[in-house]
């Protein structure tokens, strides 16, 4: 929040200055009262606009969470009944209850965890390749790495899935390992433009020294990486945690993830959905990567925006 | 690993066994390890994109020219028969022109959001961090819970939409169901325009205070300066988002985690309105179990998109603007 204090200064003198006492000198060419209020409604309709988009944003969410104190009889009402009539806190751990809620969140958390860690590492590793040596080829694979970005997954899942479920992977984590060792393109191109960013000296010594680039990599570059091994390590674990259409394919309902267990499980023997269990239970399975995400926010942003850019 | 470590082996590495050509060899040898350690670092990646990539399409390639469906042992090889099935089935071409009008209505939505947003929260405001948090937390919400959040705002009877509509006097509408899935899958997509957001926004902050400047003293206004100088400025972060949008449309799974009853098997009760291409390959996949038909539904749609990618790059390519050679940075 480092809002430029210059303009923040001058706004200020303009509001507490209401009679045309409080001019500042930046204001030399300011041509009077109703530029003023110009400016003062201008930012009003500015702030205005911004709160009902974030409400309007926030929406769908708080609505969730509503949902999810209601009644049964009061999510089924027509018409809306807009607030609970007593929050009916209970559903939380009902919706906990009704299912094996910890088994999934483990199950998630296991695939996400090891996902996560096998990824951002294979990838820090394929990256400094690309970032630091040479080889004929080289660009040639670099082109290939960043066109199978544009790859859609969905395309590749579907012949994978029969490929695992011959090899008898249906129904373990081995797919997630496999994929952990393979690298991503996206997290490998994050760690390329962060490693052919360090200075060239870096390495030099150590390789005059006659260290191998391996323990290049593991002892002088990986320790520099911290924030993108952590942006990248998030990253991951949000993929994999937020994935549906995997763990659907790949794991029996007993095995699968908490995404598919949220979206699945909460019905009535007769079939129909428990809405406010399952949406008590979506707020659940949702608020820990909101909260991951805010704690760490600033790498992930940067993680992000460096993908989408250069 | 340990291959690495060893200093060099004598002679063992270096095919010229001849004389000791004084500071040539260690020369020689230093840049036959760079290659090779090369190689041992893009190793994961060249045998992970082999065998989890180009095998599985390799293997759709060759199921759609065959009548394989995972159970009838007596699957035979047909040749083209499953193309000229999806070509002349109006399901398949109903489907992909959904997808089409979905791609071409989503993207263009979302970016201009996006980039709208960005422009509003790069302003010097107050609380702008909270802004730009705020604004992006949508986009980090994992699909499960915005599909079921959205299924429950617009749900027939209970939802907030219907709810709105009931205080003006209109009756409700079943938000859902065929006419109007539509557009609530198209609210989803413009829910997390805070990804478009996010990223325009580290693309703002690179477009340079002077230029800027040098315009206000041009005399131009807000409007001529967005156009002129931010939006060819921004221009390569569009077509970035604009190439990786048209394929995440593509692929999207919300129409399924909006329908009554999202399973992939269950993909056959969408509304149609909502019955994209992807839709159907789950639909022969999944409910039909008919893998060597869906495979060439499968592969269509990676030429497709090959195609569409390589012309939205060919008529870009005049009007992207490269501020910096991408490979200089080094």
């Amino acid at each position: 929040m480092t809002v430029t204090s210059d303009t923040a200064g001058s706004h200020a003198t303009a509001t507490r200055g209401g009679t045309a006492t409080g001019r500042s000198v930046h204001r030399s060419k300011s041509p009077g009262a109703p530029a003023r209020t110009r400016v003062r409604t201008g930012r009003l309709v500015l702030y205005t606009v911004l709160v009902v988009i974030t409400g309007l944003f926030l929406g769908p969410f708080g609505w969730l969470i509503l949902t999810g104190l209601k009644t049964s009889a009061e999510t089924a009402a027509a018409p809306v009944r807009w607030l609970p009539g007593d929050f009916q806190w209970h559903n939380f751990a009902d919706a906990f209850n009704l299912i094996d809620f910890l088994g999934y969140a483990r199950n998630s958390l296991i695939i996400a965890f090891v996902y996560a860690t096998l990824v951002t590492l294979s990838s820090a590793w394929v990256g400094y390749g690309f970032a630091r040596l040479d080889a004929p080829g080289r660009k040639t694979l670099f082109g290939v790495l960043l066109g199978s970005m544009m790859l859609p997954q969905m395309i590749t899942l579907l012949p994978t899935y029969l490929i695992f479920a011959r090899l008898g992977m249906v129904d373990t984590y081995w797919p997630w390992v496999l994929w952990g060792l393979a690298a991503t393109p996206y997290l490998v191109f994050l760690f390329r433009q962060f490693f052919a960013g360090l200075p060239r000296e870096l390495e030099e010594a150590a390789i005059v020294d006659g260290c191998g680039y391996a323990t290049i990599f593991w002892r002088i570059f990986l320790p520099q990486s911290w924030p993108v091994l952590s942006a990248s390590f998030v990253i991951a674990f949000t993929w994999t945690w937020g994935d549906y259409i995997a763990p659907q394919l790949l794991l029996s309902t007993d095995r699968s993830t908490l995404a598919v267990a949220v979206m699945s499980t909460y019905v009535t023997t007769a079939g129909t959905p428990v809405t406010n269990l399952q949406a008590a239970a979506s707020v659940m399975y949702v608020v820990p990567i909101l909260l991951i995400f805010l704690v760490a926010q600033r790498g992930f942003v940067a993680g992000m925006s460096t993908s989408g850019l250069k | 690993m340990t291959v690495d470590q060893i200093p060099a082996p004598a002679g063992a590495t270096a095919p010229g066994r001849g004389g000791r050509a004084g500071g040539d060899r260690p020369r020689t040898s230093m840049t036959t390890r760079r290659h090779r350690a090369f190689y041992m670092f893009a190793s994961p990646w060249i045998i992970g994109f082999l065998l989890l990539t180009i095998v599985p399409m390799a293997y759709a390639l060759w199921l759609s020219l065959t009548t394989y469906d995972g159970i009838s042992p007596h699957w035979r090889f047909i040749g083209l028969a499953n193309y000229r099935e999806l070509f002349a089935d109006s399901v398949t071409w109903d489907a992909l022109g959904r997808a089409g009008l979905f791609a071409v209505t989503s993207v263009p939505l979302s970016i201009v959001a996006g980039l709208g947003l960005a422009v509003l929260v790069n302003r010097p405001i107050r609380a702008r961090g909270l802004f730009r948090t705020l604004l992006y937390l949508p986009a980090v919400v994992p699909p499960v819970g915005a599909g079921l959040a959205f299924k429950s705002l617009f749900d027939q009877n209970s939802g907030a939409a219907n709810g709105v509509l009931n205080i003006f006097g209109i009756d409700a509408l079943g938000w859902l169901a065929d006419p109007y899935a539509r557009y609530v899958l198209l609210m989803t997509v413009l829910w997390a325009a805070g990804n478009v957001m996010i990223i325009s926004l580290a693309g703002l902050q690179d477009v340079p205070r002077e230029l800027h400047e040098a315009a206000r003293i041009d005399g131009a206004g807000a409007w001529r300066t967005f156009r002129s100088i931010t939006v060819p400025l921004l221009s390569p972060v569009l077509l970035f988002q604009t190439v990786t949008g048209v394929i995440a449309s593509v692929q999207t799974i919300m129409p399924l985690l909006l329908a009554a009853e999202p399973t992939t098997g269950g993909v056959t009760a969408i509304p149609q309105s909502n019955y994209m291409y992807m839709m159907h390959v789950f639909a022969e996949y999944f409910a039909l179990g008919r893998y060597g038909y869906a495979s060439a539904l499968l592969w269509v749609l990676f030429v497709l998109i090959l195609i569409v990618t390589g012309l939205i790059f060919k008529f870009t390519s005049g009007v992207v603007f490269y501020n910096v050679d991408p490979e200089a940075k080094k």
